[in-house]
């Protein structure tokens, strides 16, 4: 009652008129707390008969303004409605009240009317506000997503959470022949395949350029040099445009490729995030303002260690599919190789830290040590023995992760998803620990264009502020 | 209807301007040779604005494809290639040594020459121009160290003046008109890199002794 008062003054409703509020059968609060305390609530009311739900308040504490609550408040409102099978949503607000106007303007509010002399005794007009449930969703906001990290060039095309396009080149076989990524080949070949992979996103998006209501492009983590490509790309593409820019982390972005597929992304939701570039945990509380990395790799990615260890096993780049195939007819128990930082004494700094550099040379040694003593090696089962070591680790860690967070749920990303064993062992130490396990479709696990874009439209439906044109890139994880 | 150039170069800070109708109606660069990413955009859309003009009145659009150190290079080739895109407008390409002559008389042979990083020099020859300014190239571009260049060409009695200077994106605009109303085919629009990527053949190395 106290923030009622606070916030409304003349206006606030008595504490009997706010109880029969909360005991109404079609009325729907949220409250936002900060430890014990209230600082903020909202209410919506909808009738089983009607499609339409209006917003009967909105109150944020003073200290509390201005840091969010209240458009989080207001989502989870128009989240409520939705699932409510609302199509419209209806409020007023005071004509004298520029800053809420604002809030609900971003969230797609229009004003359709005003009433004069509405709230009294101040003799103040209101304005009648409506959003549009149904529109939201045809006419949801088409961004274009450019992806230029690492060795693949993606544009993917995004309305809204449904997915357009998603078209990749990848200069995968020009560096083959190196064991691994080279950034300066991994960049020419973005400026090479830029138009004609927009090109053909745009095709099969059967859109116009013109069309296009925002750009979206990873500025970070991944090589400088490539994503100077895509950064250069898209912020002369939203200006030739007259669009928003939106820099997106491409780690999250991983994360945000779920929304395509199911409508929303579920949360908290820890995400292991495995590629030739990344081996990164992340608690996802919410997509757009809340992510923790609570841990990474301090050495190899995942995906590099199966490049190199297959190089140690004479098998071709990339090394994940290679030894995956090799493995199938290995044993995972022959060879006891290390699992990296997951002693007791590691739990303190490295709880959810991954190494794999230790594990790459116990196999080089174990190889090497077989050679000078002129044995012969069984590759499938060095290959079992080292992807069971790596899928060991990542399955633990991200599952003690969900289990120490108390997070039901796992979604996996990035390229090293493939691997049909991390695949097996996540399903499997998933359902013994209740945790619901998400594995988008591999064309949308691998690095894309959809993924930056789903992101970029989420930023871009929530009424995210959008980047200025002078942002810069980042090659490590930065937060 | 107008003729309205966006030109670009990036192959040493970022340059743009905006050309209407052969004029030049807006400048704007950064001299900095590392900060081509994020200098591109906001220059590109200071110069639109100060010319006057909205994104969708530019017709053409001019890049410098180098030679130049490759990072920087490609923020600017990458730029022109979505901005034509996005826009629809026509792209050109122009050779960023060539700008400089441009600007050049030419009444002698010139090496026109710039940074390559690594102790070395991009260069390139040229004399006389046509009867629209185009520069002539002696020799085309290629990169080498400095001195090695100059005893190049003394060696072989050829005399020339030193020109260093920066590649202005008018230039860029103006050469690419030039070489239009005379019909000189345009650079491919691909970054004149002039050298290889560094990378070295992966072998299995022993990791134990």
């Amino acid at each position: 009652m106290q923030i009622e008062k606070a916030c409304f003054g003349n206006d606030a409703w008595s504490k009997s008129n706010m109880k029969s509020e909360l005991v109404a059968p079609h009325t729907t609060y949220v409250v936002a707390e900060q430890g014990d305390e209230v600082i903020g609530y909202a209410g919506l009311s909808k009738l089983a008969s009607s499609t339409s739900a209006d917003v009967q308040t909105i109150a944020v504490s003073d200290s509390h303004r201005g840091s969010g609550i209240g458009r989080l408040l207001m989502q989870s409102l128009l989240e409520f409605a939705r699932e409510q099978g609302a199509k419209d949503v209806f409020l007023e607000v005071r004509e004298d009240k520029p800053i809420p106007q604002a809030l609900y303007g971003s969230l797609g509010f229009v004003a359709i009317d005003r009433r004069e002399n509405y709230y009294q005794p101040d003799g103040v007009a209101a304005i009648v506000m409506r959003l549009d449930l149904e529109l939201g969703t045809n006419s949801a906001p088409i961004v274009l997503g450019i992806e230029t990290s690492c060795d693949e060039t993606g544009i993917g095309i995004v309305q809204g959470n449904k997915l357009l396009a998603n078209v990749i080149s990848s200069s995968m076989d020009q560096h083959a022949r190196f064991g691994g990524v080279v950034p300066e080949i991994a960049a020419r070949a973005h400026l090479e395949a830029l138009d004609s992979v927009l090109a053909q996103a745009l095709k099969d998006a059967n859109i116009s350029i013109d069309d296009v209501d925002a750009v979206a492009v990873t500025n970070g983590p991944g090589l400088a040099g490539a994503l100077m490509v895509g950064v250069g790309a898209a912020k002369a593409l939203a200006v030739a445009l007259n669009k928003p820019i939106y820099s997106v982390n491409h780690l999250v972005a991983h994360v945000a490729v779920d929304i395509l597929e199911r409508g929303k992304l579920e949360t908290p939701t820890v995400a292991l995030l495995v590629s030739g570039g990344h081996t990164s945990l992340l608690l996802v509380r919410d997509i757009l303002n809340d992510v923790e990395l609570l841990g990474e790799t301090v050495d190899d990615a995942a995906g590099e260690a199966f490049d190199k260890v297959a190089r140690v096993l004479g098998l071709a780049y990339p090394g994940g599919p290679e030894i995956d195939k090799a493995a199938k007819q290995g044993d995972p128990k022959a060879i006891k190789f290390p699992r990296g930082l997951s002693l007791p004494k590691d739990m303190d700094q490295n709880r959810y830290n991954f190494s794999f550099s230790g594990l790459k040379t116990a196999v080089a040694r174990h190889v090497e040590r077989a050679d000078s003593q002129g044995e012969t090696i069984s590759v499938p089962d060095v290959a079992a023995s080292f992807r069971e070591a790596v899928v060991d680790v990542l399955v633990t860690k991200a599952v003690n992760a969900c289990l120490e967070n108390k997070v039901p749920r796992l979604i996996l990303g990035g390229g090293v998803v493939a691997n049909s064993r991390l695949r097996e062992v996540a399903a499997a130490r998933c359902e013994e620990a209740g945790i619901k396990l998400r594995i988008p479709a591999f064309s949308l696990c691998t690095d894309n264009g959809a993924m930056i874009a789903s992101l970029g439209a989420q930023m871009v439906m929530t009424g995210v502020k959008p980047n200025n044109l002078d942002f810069g890139v980042y090659s490590t994880i930065a937060f | 209807m107008k003729q309205v150039f966006l030109a670009i170069d990036t192959s040493q800070g970022t340059s743009v301007a905006v050309l209407i109708d052969g004029v030049v109606e807006a400048e704007a660069k950064d001299s900095n040779p590392m900060r081509h990413a994020e200098n591109i955009g906001t220059l590109i859309a200071s110069c639109i604005e100060q010319a006057g003009l909205s994104a969708s009145e530019i017709t053409d659009v001019a890049v410098g494809v180098g030679p130049g150190p490759f990072t920087g290079l490609r923020v600017g080739i990458a730029a022109a290639k979505m901005f034509a895109a996005g826009s629809k407008a026509k792209l050109h390409g122009v050779g960023s040594l060539d700008a400089i002559a441009f600007e050049l008389e030419l009444e002698a042979p010139t090496l026109v020459i710039s940074d390559a990083r690594r102790s070395e020099v991009y260069f390139a020859l040229f004399q006389s121009k046509s009867p629209n300014r185009v520069p002539r190239r002696l020799q085309v571009p290629a990169v080498a160290k400095q001195a090695q260049v100059e005893s190049n060409l003394q060696s072989q009695g050829q005399p020339y003046e030193l020109v260093q200077r920066p590649v202005s994106a008018a230039s860029i605009g103006l050469l690419a008109i030039a070489m239009l109303s005379e019909g000189v085919n345009p650079e491919p629009i691909q970054a004149n890199y002039l050298r290889e990527p560094d990378a070295t053949q992966a072998k299995p190395k022993k990791v134990s002794g």
